[in-house]
């Protein structure tokens, strides 16, 4: 008999070959979507979509104005507004992965039927946040829109640099996804609670990010957890392609130039990626081990 | 199984069960049981609850250092972040939480026993508020702690009056919701969301409601934490007062009027959904 | 004395909402059902599944209200007294998983119970008690979530049993349980009958079981299994489409076939014959076939021994091959045959 205990990952499996890939891809998103838009009509949907992200960034703007007095031209207001406004695709893109893992296993209870499935886990949670994505991308645009029109967040489309933008922007959204997949790995350990936790994980590094403030104001023994979040370059990034002035105006990362920054960010997100794989699969095996794949933890 | 025990049994079940007033209670206690147990039990929340809510509150306080604002500012964000706690759990654990019995199977359990289903809300409620006090009390001396926040209480006793009645209100707008959720079925889930953030602003979570205009801080009103806030608001900091919307003992009345409200209308609404539920036969069973 | 279940003219049409591509529709889960079952009587509803057992449950359990008709438990009518009602009944449903993950075995209980009025104290010495019964006592701190599906469902049933209900609901209480747990949980219903309840006169009833008289805790059971029914109840109604088609005790039921003959045979492939080619020989009643890999099943209801020889002489002309022939006793799943003309699982199939 063989007693030999198997303990060891083998990296083969844990990468799905391109069938695999695109099967459980497709069909992930597919269902995230179903999920995501069937719960009301288009207009229920549609105000959701604007009420929820307007009423976020509106917060902010009275903040800013109780105090400031509508000094909307300072370069700080933009900065607090584009930053809050692309900060949206953090709590999105977590929550879209991790969540479908609540979702599947204490409500639909489907988890442990994916899990026998032939599929690629990761990839498949991947795929249900395609969903959350597309809704906060809605959500961006809109806040996004909203500043400019009413607000005097002023974005010169023929100064914008669009490579700069579009990249980022997508090494981002992998960034986030590999934060999102770490989260779900975690989710499969804990039970239940009342909130989505990839929003409240957001809503924890928006502190460390630089999203609302420039990372100079915080005190100085938080701001290596700044330096360390990709999340901060990522910003950065985005509002240098879109509004090059503002982020001038702000030291705390001028030294760095545009190509420095896409370097940082390229290998702070490999390195989040291996961080993920790494907790992903050992969650997930921790999981299996204390059978709570398909637990039900209500209270 | 073990035949020669089941001989024994309901000879000797012949107690009294409890009715009337202490039967009420009694069905109460037991739904918060597990509301309060079960937090514990599961430790997880310690670190998703306090710690990660506490780190999103300080961001909002730097956005205040950033803008160089008046320190008061900085002691209304912390208290409106431990509010805040109050919110997410009436939102997630009250209103989606009848929808949420439905989808486990308990609603019909709990519809069949003779048990009140104002009690189990009740129970549902109370549990809550209990584990979430815990929670808010932690934000509020932590904050205080690590931002320096001046805290000058000028009457404790109005200051205990106004969070009771702010969260009896509170939490019977959540047992109103738990019904109209559950009718409205599968959306009570994305109505939890949705309102997440407008009350948030509305209610004036980081910010004096006196800087909307009166209209919209008087709408802003019917939800029960917006007047509580600016009332504790009003008791806790030396300025306050200034920044307050309406007086204290206004809002104290206000507040009261709202918890007879909601109490009543979550009692009427619960009725009618027991009654729809029965017709239809659609609303304890599971559409997952 | 009142009937611990009375159903006059009982009728449930649920309204199907349409949906984008298509209209609503009405659906009439129950029909005209009238039942009389006395205290003490351990009743049984057996049918396929979407035979509206479930649906006749909810309505007794005051969970839905009947379109038409009425119900009444213990004297008290479901609709107009619904709270008298649930003092005095109590449901467990197979394949549930009723309370909180989180909870212990004990603390699921112990919640269920105040919400009957139990004092606590008492509450627990007969979780304990009844824990012991069926062999759960070891799990009594155990979380509910780390139960398997026969242990969860066993603690459902010590749920259903603690409250010491006048009427028990058990609907398909062996539903997804294992052989060992099924047999488990149908001694323990018998058991709980049998030893603490003596019966009442049964209104048409079957001398052989049980001849007391007097109150008791009454059981109504629904199953589509034919033994559960056969094995466990004093009187089975077999419903179909949302009617009762017969009502009495499983021997009298079984008594309607006395006349007939019934053989079960095991041939070859039909070669293109039908059970409707048997039905129209002299002498046989009824014929299920049933096509099995390279082979069929054939069971037939006969007036005579001697129709046989026809079948037979069908078949050799049809070069089918008989691999075994039974001549057996009759039971519930023969009667239902006769009454629905078809068996349960071909009801089933039809349904899906």
């Amino acid at each position: 008999m063989n007693t030999t205990k198997r303990t060891s990952l083998n990296i083969q499996s844990l990468i799905p070959n391109r069938a695999t890939f695109t099967r459980t891809f497709r069909v992930a998103a597919w269902l995230g979507w179903q999920i995501e838009s069937n719960w009301t009509d288009p207009f229920l949907f549609a105000i959701y979509s604007i009420v929820k992200p307007l009423s976020g960034a509106a917060i902010l703007v009275v903040m800013y104005s109780i105090i400031i007095n509508g000094a909307f031209k300072s370069p700080i207001f933009p900065y607090i507004y584009l930053g809050n406004a692309f900060y949206m695709y953090v709590g999105g893109v977590m929550t879209g992965i991790s969540w479908a893992i609540i979702d599947d296993r204490e409500h639909y209870k489907t988890l442990k039927y994916m899990y026998v499935a032939p599929i690629h886990m990761p990839t498949y949670l991947l795929g249900r946040g395609v969903a959350r994505f597309t809704v906060s991308s809605l959500s961006v645009l809109i806040t996004i829109l909203f500043g400019v029109a009413f607000l005097h967040v002023q974005i010169d489309l023929a100064a914008v640099n669009w490579g700069l933008f579009f990249v980022s922007l997508f090494i981002g959204v992998i960034m986030l996804a590999m934060m999102g997949l770490m989260l779900a790995g975690v989710t499969l350990l804990i039970a239940q609670h009342v909130w989505f936790i990839g929003d409240i994980t957001a809503g924890a590094l928006y502190l460390f990010s630089g999203a609302i403030f420039p990372l100079d104001v915080l005190p100085k023994y938080l701001r290596p957890v700044g330096y360390f979040m990709p999340i901060t370059y990522w910003l950065e990034l985005l509002r240098r392609s879109l509004v090059g002035s503002v982020a001038q105006a702000f030291p705390t990362l001028s030294r760095f130039s545009n190509t420095e920054l896409m370097g940082i960010l390229l290998g702070l997100t490999v390195v989040f990626a291996i961080f993920a794989a790494v907790i992903f699969f050992w969650c997930e095996h921790r999981a299996r081990e204390r059978g709570m794949i398909d637990m039900v933890t209500n209270y | 199984m073990n035949s020669e025990q089941s001989s024994a049994t309901s000879e000797k079940w012949s107690v009294e069960k409890n009715t009337g007033l202490r039967f009420f209670l009694q069905t109460v206690i037991a739904r918060a049981y597990p509301r309060i147990i079960g937090q514990q039990r599961e430790k997880s929340w310690m670190f998703f609850d306090i710690l990660l809510p506490m780190l999103a509150v300080s961001a909002y306080v730097f956005v205040y250092r950033a803008i160089d604002a008046p320190d008061e500012y900085v002691g209304f964000v912390v208290m409106g972040g431990a509010m805040t706690a109050f919110w997410m759990n009436v939102l997630w654990s009250m209103s989606s939480q009848l929808y949420w019995e439905k989808e486990m199977g308990n609603l019909s359990l709990y519809i069949m026993a003779p048990n009140s289903m104002m009690a189990i809300l009740l129970g549902m409620a109370l549990g809550g508020l209990v584990a979430t006090t815990l929670r808010a009390l932690a934000i509020t001396i932590l904050g205080g702690w690590l931002f320096k926040i001046p805290y000058e209480v000028t009457s404790f006793g109005q200051l205990f009056l106004v969070f009771m009645l702010a969260m009896v209100a509170l939490y019977g707008m959540g047992m109103l919701f738990a019904s109209l959720f559950l009718l409205l079925s599968r959306e009570a889930w994305h109505l939890s969301n949705l309102a997440q953030e407008p009350v948030y602003l509305f209610s004036g979570f980081y910010f004096p409601i006196k800087s909307f205009n009166f209209w919209v801080a008087a709408s802003a009103s019917i939800i029960p934490l917006t007047l509580g806030l600016d009332a504790m608001r009003q008791l806790v900091f030396p300025s306050g007062a200034a920044l307050g919307f309406l007086s204290v003992p206004l809002e104290l009345g206000i507040l009261s009027g709202l918890c007879v409200i909601f109490l009543t209308s979550a009692k009427l609404l619960l009725a009618h959904m027991e009654k729809l539920a029965i017709r239809e036969g659609r609303l304890t069973e599971s559409r997952r | 004395m009142n009937l611990a279940i009375h159903t006059q003219n009982l009728g449930r049409i649920y309204k199907i909402r349409g949906g984008k591509k298509t209209d609503p529709k009405e659906l009439e889960a129950l029909r005209d059902v009238n039942l009389e079952i006395g205290q003490g009587e351990l009743f049984g509803l057996l049918g396929p599944n979407g035979a509206g057992k479930t649906t006749l449950i909810k309505i007794l359990t005051t969970l839905l209200a009947p379109t038409s008709g009425q119900a009444c438990i213990t004297g008290f009518d479901v609709i107009k007294d619904p709270q008298k009602v649930r003092s005095r009944i109590n449901m467990v449903s197979g394949g549930e998983s009723s309370g909180y993950g989180l909870l212990t075995v004990r603390e699921n209980l112990w919640m269920f119970s105040q919400f009957y009025g139990i004092p606590s104290k008492e509450a627990n010495r007969r979780i304990k008690e009844l824990l012991k019964v069926v062999g759960l006592e070891d799990r009594l701190n155990t979380k509910s979530s780390d139960l398997s599906t026969g242990l969860r469902q066993k603690m459902n049933i010590v749920r259903g049993f603690m409250t010491d209900p006048a009427v028990l609901f058990l609907d398909e209480p062996t539903l997804g349980l294992d052989v060992g747990a099924s047999r488990d949980v149908r001694s323990f219903i018998r058991q709980w009958i049998d030893e603490n309840h003596p019966l009442p006169d049964v209104p048409s009833g079957d001398a052989s079981r049980g001849e007391g008289r007097g109150e008791g805790r009454t059981l109504l059971l629904t199953t589509h299994y034919m033994v559960e029914a056969d094995e466990l109840c004093d009187r089975v109604a077999i419903i179909n489409e949302g009617r009762v088609l017969a009502c009495d005790t499983p021997a009298n039921l079984k008594r309607r076939l006395q006349q007939d003959v019934i053989f079960k045979m095991e041939v070859s492939p039909l070669n293109g014959l039908s059970a409707d080619n048997f039905e129209g020989l002299p002498g046989v009643r009824k014929a299920i076939h049933a096509p099995k890999d390279g082979s069929a099943e054939l069971d037939l209801i006969l007036e005579k021994d001697d129709a046989l020889g026809g079948v037979v002489n069908m078949m050799t002309s049809n070069d089918v091959h008989i691999l075994n022939l039974q001549k057996r006793e009759p039971t519930l799943e023969d009667v239902f045959v006769d009454l629905v003309g078809r068996s349960m699982e071909e009801v089933e199939a039809g349904e899906q």
